[in-house]
């Protein structure tokens, strides 16, 4: 059914309900881009990162940013960005900063696993 | 006798962007929060048909996007007259200042940041476009 404008209290929880319906639709999808930087965040401290896959975790990294905030997620937006611009360079990251992108990415699934689900 | 104009202009917006949860998204915004008509398009070609075809009061136009991206649908639109005078919004999750910048000169009415905020997206589109 389509959404029709509606004014007040009622129409604020309407709205909010069907965001979250909206976020169970697209969380699988949302999770299978965690799960690309989680790889990509363990393959760059076994020094194993292709340029494919940097790629890939980028692309990744740069969707999450530009979804999640418009969930309410905003330090998700903040983190994927962060992500983004570590996978941004030329070169791979330098496996120093693994522990880096594995504290973010965990942080990224653990935000992302705790936002409400619709009742 | 003279008609009164309706309190609410419904607004018809094409939105291209290939991901969709952002259409989904941005469609249920200005759908439920303004009452606007939304038309999708999940690529740049699409965008094109749907735009012609459809005539949209605007478009929020995706940067990024595979196969024709936005700047390029975007002078695309610009060379049909049948969409040449739409109104076009770029939508970019792109923060950076230069970014923006060269988006900017392309020539479309705003560039707008993704994420956006569901419940203001109208009126910030509103504002850009001096609907009142």
């Amino acid at each position: 059914m389509k959404p029709t404008a509606q004014t007040g209290a009622d129409a604020d929880a309407a709205f909010a309900q069907a965001m979250d319906v909206l976020w169970a639709r697209f969380l699988p999808e949302i999770r299978e881009r965690v799960v690309v930087l989680e790889e990509a965040a363990r393959t760059t401290a076994a020094r194993k990162l292709t340029g494919k896959q940097r790629e890939a975790s980028q692309a990744a990294a740069h969707k999450l940013a530009g979804v999640l905030g418009t969930f309410g997620l905003t330090r998700g937006t903040v983190l994927a960005r962060e992500l983004e611009l570590a996978f941004a360079r030329a070169s791979p990251p330098h496996p120093d900063a693994s522990a880096r992108l594995a504290e973010a990415t965990a942080e990224l699934r653990a935000m992302i696993e705790s936002r409400k689900a619709p009742a | 006798m003279v008609e009164k104009e309706p309190l609410v202009v419904a607004r018809k917006i094409l939105i291209i962007d290939d991901e969709e949860d952002i259409r989904e998204v941005t469609a249920l915004s200005l759908e439920s929060v303004a009452g606007w008509e939304v038309i999708k398009a999940g690529s740049g070609a699409q965008g094109l048909a749907r735009a012609a075809e459809h005539q949209p009061d605007a478009i929020l136009l995706d940067v990024m996007m595979p196969g024709m991206d936005g700047p390029t649908t975007f002078r695309e639109l610009r060379k049909n007259e049948a969409t040449a005078k739409i109104p076009v919004l770029l939508l970019t999750a792109k923060v950076q200042s230069t970014d923006q910048r060269r988006f900017a000169d392309l020539g479309v009415a705003a560039v707008l940041v993704k994420p956006f905020d569901p419940l203001t997206l109208s009126t910030q589109i509103s504002s850009v476009l001096g609907w009142s």
